[in-house]
């Protein structure tokens, strides 16, 4: 009788042994496993805050590319208006004057043709000369298109 | 037979097919931006109805066939505003490729070119 509860017994302290065993088994393993979800968390954190500040430099970017274009289509319209100014400013005729200074009015407009011609090489890419870089008055830059042929010229 | 049977095995078994996935980047299209133009200067002539012997005079002594194609005045600033308006679309379309290439092209792309 004794014997059997002994071994009843010492199997209920066995198993308790052993589920123990199981249990802190199980536990480690969680802890490594949760160890290593923070760790990949970290990271993930990282990479998404990485990929944040690259979306905020691009939005930047696009921003600084929209204001160029931008800023190039009004300098362009100036030159196209500034044109305009030069054919009719205070009801000038150019028939008129070609009439009456006709030598003088055919050297302007070989100028100015000549002029128009080297801003169209500009507009397909040409590189800009060192004269045409560094031209700041009046005299010296190029009148058809000076938004795109002299950076460095401001309107005075 | 067991020595056979190991060998025709190979002692391991089967083993799992694994399928390896790598994202590929496309391939930059890198093409160069086309050559600038260089054009050549024309010259304009004024002809008026005071002028217009001395000049087909002066064009025959010089060789030149007498014959020219003319405008009007409000034709030739017509010619000059189309031709402005020309330009500021080229250099308009010129520049988005440009902002297009430095947006998408990375340095070391550009480098390479």
């Amino acid at each position: 009788m004794f014997g059997s509860i002994r071994i009843f017994m010492i199997g209920i302290m066995a198993t308790a042994v052993i589920g123990g065993g199981v249990y802190v088994m199980k536990l480690r393993s969680d802890n490594a496993i949760l160890k290593a979800n923070a760790i990949k968390m970290e990271s993930a954190i990282t990479e998404q805050q990485e990929l944040i500040t690259k979306q905020k430099e691009d939005f930047q970017e696009i921003l600084a590319a929209n204001k160029k274009m931008n800023q190039l289509v009004s300098v362009l319209k100036k030159d196209l208006e500034d044109l305009d100014k030069r054919f009719n400013k205070k009801n000038r005729d150019v028939g008129k004057l070609a009439i009456a200074k006709t030598k003088s009015i055919e050297r302007i407009t070989n100028g100015a043709s000549a002029l128009a011609t080297r801003c169209i090489e500009i507009a397909s890419g040409s590189p800009l000369t060192e004269k045409e870089k560094n031209a700041t008055k009046k005299s010296e830059i190029n009148s058809e298109c000076p938004s795109i042929a002299n950076p460095n010229y401001i309107p005075y | 037979m067991l020595i056979l049977t190991t060998f025709l095995t190979n002692c391991s078994g089967v083993k799992t097919l694994e399928i390896f996935k790598t994202e590929v980047e496309r391939e930059k299209l890198n093409l160069d931006k086309p050559t600038p133009l260089e054009l050549e200067n024309l010259r304009w002539i004024i002809i008026t109805s005071n002028n217009a012997e001395e000049v087909f005079k002066k064009l025959e002594e010089q060789g030149i066939d007498p014959v020219l194609w003319g405008l009007t005045d409000k034709d030739f600033e017509l010619l000059a505003k189309n031709f402005a308006r020309i330009r500021n679309q080229l250099k308009i379309t010129n520049d988005l490729l440009d902002q297009y290439k430095e947006y998408y092209e990375t340095e070391t792309d550009k480098k390479d070119k």
